[in-house]
């Protein structure tokens, strides 16, 4: 109970630090203003990591349902889909499989041999 | 209906209907491990025609679930946690690795962009196919700063997931490219979570590349979308 009290803290200080920074330089949306500054003071170990790990994985493991209010927005875009649903399809599709290919074949040829063992999966 | 007539009983129902809607589908995805029974995609098919079943506009349901649409800024916060994980295990190779992923970001966007605006002439839909590789949150925060339109966003974010989720891995063996690094970096960058989870199912090592590559280009496309698209725009204006 402390610690979900702890993260919600941690996360309320850096959003409000990331709107105070945006009104002074604008630039990156004030969330990932916040972002960068909670992972920095974690990184500084102004925020304990241990603490916010349970918390933090469960809002990440939910946030979805914050997605839904901007995707019903599609509601409005029937006539859109009607008239160009395939070529907003086909370019998806294109440009991830361009990005896909892109990142695949360089990473293999500048980055396997100086990689190092595989960071373990943290479940997110 | 209109604005004015939402009132606090209006919107607690369609909010909680909308939480109970995306719990459950999100319960049944956990018990049977289907990778199509999305959370999101599947509300959003149950949610559009009780909408206008009772002819309920978007504006009213957005004004409605406001409440949810607020914990977006503290969820996108939080991503600030796996970011801080993930940046412990690439510091041996920061540097060719950010090289990469922003040489991917920049020309995802300017193909993405261009190919919109060639076809389709509409600069928020151009924005919003732009933002498709990134991780649902900061693809949705970004296409509303950079006045795109978010829903077809969130779609985007969705077939990116699944066809590069689903058919990238088979595509990479196809043309050769097989370590774990490189599939994962390309999976994760092109299909961001969905292409995470599909990947950790079969190599816990690719799934944490692709968790590295997700977080991190989401971040790169913050700093460089804003820039890019000024300089895209007036080819074809």
């Amino acid at each position: 109970m402390k610690n979900i009290v702890y993260t919600i803290f941690a996360i309320s200080i850096c959003l409000t630090a990331g709107k105070i920074l945006y009104s002074f330089v604008g630039g990156l949306p004030a969330s990932l203003y916040g972002m960068i500054i909670y992972c920095l003071l974690l990184q500084l170990g102004w925020l304990v990591p241990n603490k916010v790990h349970k918390a933090n994985q469960w809002v990440i493991r939910h946030m979805g349902v914050c997605f839904i209010p901007a995707a019903v927005g599609v509601i409005n875009h029937f006539e859109l889909i009607k008239n160009h649903g395939y070529s907003i399809v086909v370019i998806i599709f294109f440009t991830t499989f361009l990005l896909i290919t892109f990142i695949g074949i360089l990473t293999d040829k500048y980055l396997t041999t100086k990689s190092k063992p595989a960071p373990t999966s943290k479940g997110y | 209906m209109l604005i004015e007539n939402i009132n606090l009983v209006d919107s607690l129902i369609l909010t909680l209907l909308t939480l109970v809607l995306y719990q459950s589908v999100a319960w049944a995805q956990q018990k049977w491990q289907l990778i199509w029974l999305n959370p999101l995609l599947i509300t959003i098919v149950m949610l559009i025609p009780y909408l206008l079943l009772n002819d309920i506009n978007y504006s009213s349901y957005r004004q409605s679930t406001q409440a949810l649409n607020a914990l977006l800024e503290p969820a996108t916060v939080a991503l600030g946690y796996p970011l801080y994980q993930q940046l412990q295990h690439i510091k041996r190779y920061w540097k060719q690795l950010i090289t990469i992923l922003a040489l991917g970001v920049v020309i995802v966007i300017t193909v993405s962009f261009s190919l919109t605006m060639m076809l389709i002439h509409q600069a928020e839909i151009a924005i919003a196919l732009s933002l498709k590789s990134v991780t649902t949150p900061i693809g949705i925060t970004l296409t509303e700063q950079l006045q795109g339109d978010s829903s077809i966003t969130a779609f985007a974010i969705m077939i990116a997931g699944f066809s590069g989720a689903l058919l990238g891995p088979s595509w990479l063996r196809l043309i050769n490219v097989r370590s774990d690094i490189a599939v994962g970096l390309a999976i994760g960058s092109g299909s961001h979570v969905i292409g995470s989870i599909i990947l950790s199912k079969n190599n816990v090592h690719q799934g944490a590349y692709s968790s590295v590559a997700l977080i991190i280009s989401a971040l790169l496309t913050a700093f460089i979308i804003p820039l890019l698209v000024p300089l895209l725009l007036p080819f074809f204006s």
